[in-house]
């Protein structure tokens, strides 16, 4: 236990953040080049290329290297989920879904190159992340490579992504939700591709099937944890601290883990999936999970 | 065309398929929780008439190098799903505006425009799945798999029918008509073809030729359909009808009925010209591709109800 306790202390996360995200732009950067149509391909970076935190991509690529694998065999996968990630934002932030003006500080994609754009910039870059992953990973075999496309594409289909956003639309307003339905919205709008991102890198690592699972339940908990503390903050922290409209979630009436089970019990579940999360990492080498242990610190005690 | 050609009974073959294909369609998306979303990707998807011009080409493409079209049939129904997707998309009202589709209310006018995004959304991903997890192993390599996945990407993608609508939702300059034509009509019928070969196991060389087949067929088809809208429009306006509404902007509207014929007739030669060759490896297989061509002038028989 001390030995792991040094190896956690010596392990510098905000480096290892910098430096991953630094190569994940620089990746996401040279796979959209401005062709034309211009308008198309401006949009798409415009969202895409906006500074998240790439915690999606990091995710892939420390799952990938955790079980052994390289980050350039990981990289095209890694891209492909913040591809998805940002297309499922744009398309969110619409008029006709969530209406969001401000995005991680900027305006929303379709409030800069209207709506028409924004809708088909969403539709490019979902198509765009299967094109990366089949046409720019190597390194890895076929068979390894169609094992990620189908994980990807079930995460952010009517069973992942879309159907969470579905429930979301209809439970907007509504004043009986439940905590399984507000579960369901989270497992599914934020959770499942945390799980792919994470379960991407594992299988183009070359993780055993054992390993991949253990690896997919770590993610669920994060993944659940995200949402949870996300709800939190928005109850906590002020616009600005979070770069997008604060306290919208309450007064929108949209239900949330503090509305619905209060802020101190919201907080122990968080602590609850954290420690879940981290004891599916305990059969693996301490050294290399670290990154991962230290992304599941990072999700649950985040400040923005 | 040859005698042996003539033979060929396309509208048993194209019929048979269609029903063949609503079957598979109709299984691959099995209402689930939350229900709308599949209710209204079923919608579009399984629309009665719907002529299924893509995988039909991709699975006649496919049977063209002997392969059962059993390889062939995730992908065609994957094809039919993105061309779903984005015709969905296209119709909403920040775009095309169309409330009509095929003779009945377009998605978006029935579930609105938030369900009508995402199932479009869903549809796209869900044609990736199908195709990976239906495709038999035993009839097509995962590297050829891989290949068809990057194909259709590529071909819904930011240069391909996304460029294709952005183009003319901008209100193209008439010189860029005939590049719009190709990015929304072209795009998705080439794709088809290659797909078709990649699973069918052509060489490089063929794909070439099957890609530029496929665009001068889908392009063509396009512009014959343009010349028969400005004869019927002509027609109505003879026949003293009210005219309801202007039809939209066209290629062959731009450049006159002349002209366009003469397109057409171009297209017709380049793309059988592109079947070279084919004829005398593969035999009596490439007649369907063949009389895809003559049928895109022709219209001797009715598909669907467009």
């Amino acid at each position: 236990e001390e030995v792991q306790k040094k190896v956690h202390f010596a392990f510098n996360f905000d480096s290892y953040m910098h430096g991953k995200a630094t190569s994940v732009n620089q990746a996401l950067d040279k796979a959209i080049l401005l062709k034309e149509p211009l308008k198309i391909h401006e949009s798409m970076r415009y969202s895409l290329l906006a500074g998240g935190k790439r915690v999606r991509p990091i995710l892939c690529i420390a799952a990938c290297e955790l079980v052994g694998g390289d980050e350039a065999s990981a990289m095209p996968a890694a891209c492909a989920a913040e591809m998805i990630h940002t297309m499922s934002l744009i398309h969110d932030d619409l008029p006709c879904m969530d209406n969001d003006d401000l995005r991680r500080g900027k305006p929303t994609n379709h409030k800069v190159y209207g709506e028409s754009v924004a809708v088909l910039a969403g539709d490019a870059l979902l198509a765009l992340a299967f094109e990366h992953i089949a046409n720019a990973t190597v390194g890895v075999s076929p068979l390894k490579i169609v094992r990620v496309v189908s994980e990807l594409a079930k995460s952010i289909g009517s069973e992942g992504l879309v159907a969470g956003q579905v429930v979301d639309i209809g439970s907007t307003g509504a004043t009986d939700v439940k905590l399984d339905q507000l579960e369901y919205i989270h497992i599914h709008k934020t959770a499942v591709l945390l799980e792919s991102s994470v379960v991407m890198g594992a299988i183009v690592g070359g993780g055993s099937n054992k390993e991949v699972e253990k690896l997919r339940k770590f993610a669920r908990c994060i993944g659940l944890l995200f949402q949870v503390v996300d709800d939190i903050l928005d109850v906590t922290k002020s616009s600005e601290e979070l770069g997008k409209t604060a306290g919208k979630d309450l007064m929108s009436d949209k239900t949330t883990y503090p509305k619905l089970i209060g802020l101190e019990k919201s907080k122990a579940f968080a602590d609850k999936l954290n420690k879940e999360a981290k004891e599916q990492l305990s059969d693996f080498d301490p050294v290399k999970a670290a990154p991962l242990v230290a992304l599941a610190n990072y999700i649950a005690y985040r400040q923005n | 065309s040859t005698p042996m050609q003539s033979q060929f009974d396309l509208k048993t073959y194209w019929t048979t398929l269609i029903t063949e294909i609503n079957h598979k369609l109709d299984q691959s998306i099995p209402i689930k929780y939350p229900q709308q979303i599949y209710e209204s990707m079923r919608y579009s998807v399984l629309a009665h008439g719907a002529k299924r011009a893509s995988p039909i080409m991709c699975i006649a493409v496919c049977e063209l190098f002997g392969v059962s079209r059993l390889a062939a049939f995730p992908t065609a129904c994957a094809l039919e799903m993105v061309h779903e997707a984005s015709l969905i998309h296209d119709d909403l009202p920040d775009m095309d505006d169309d409330l009509f589709r095929r003779g009945r209310l377009s998605n978006h006018a029935i579930y609105g425009v938030d369900m009508a995004i995402l199932a479009g959304d869903a549809l796209f991903p869900l044609g990736f799945q199908h195709i990976v997890s239906d495709t038999p192993s035993s009839l097509v390599p995962e590297s050829s798999i891989l290949r068809v996945i990057g194909e259709i990407a590529r071909a819904v993608g930011s240069t391909g029918m996304v460029a294709g609508q952005f183009l003319d939702l901008t209100n193209a300059e008439d010189s860029q008509t005939e590049y719009v034509q190709e990015k929304k009509f072209g795009e998705l019928a080439e794709c088809s073809a290659v797909c078709g070969g990649l699973l069918g196991g052509a060489t490089d060389e063929e794909l070439e030729r099957l890609r530029k087949y496929g665009r001068a067929v889908g392009v063509l088809y396009q512009v014959v359909e343009e010349i028969l809208e400005i004869k019927r429009e002509k027609t109505e306006e003879e026949g003293g009808e009210n005219k309801k509404k202007k039809g939209k902007k066209s290629y062959a509207k731009v450049v006159g009925i002349e002209k366009a014929l003469e397109q057409a007739e171009e297209l017709r030669s380049r793309a059988k010209k592109e079947l070279d060759g084919f004829e005398k490896k593969y035999g009596e297989r490439v007649n369907p591709l063949y009389s895809f061509v003559d049928y895109a002038v022709e219209r001797n028989f009715l598909i669907g109800s467009d």
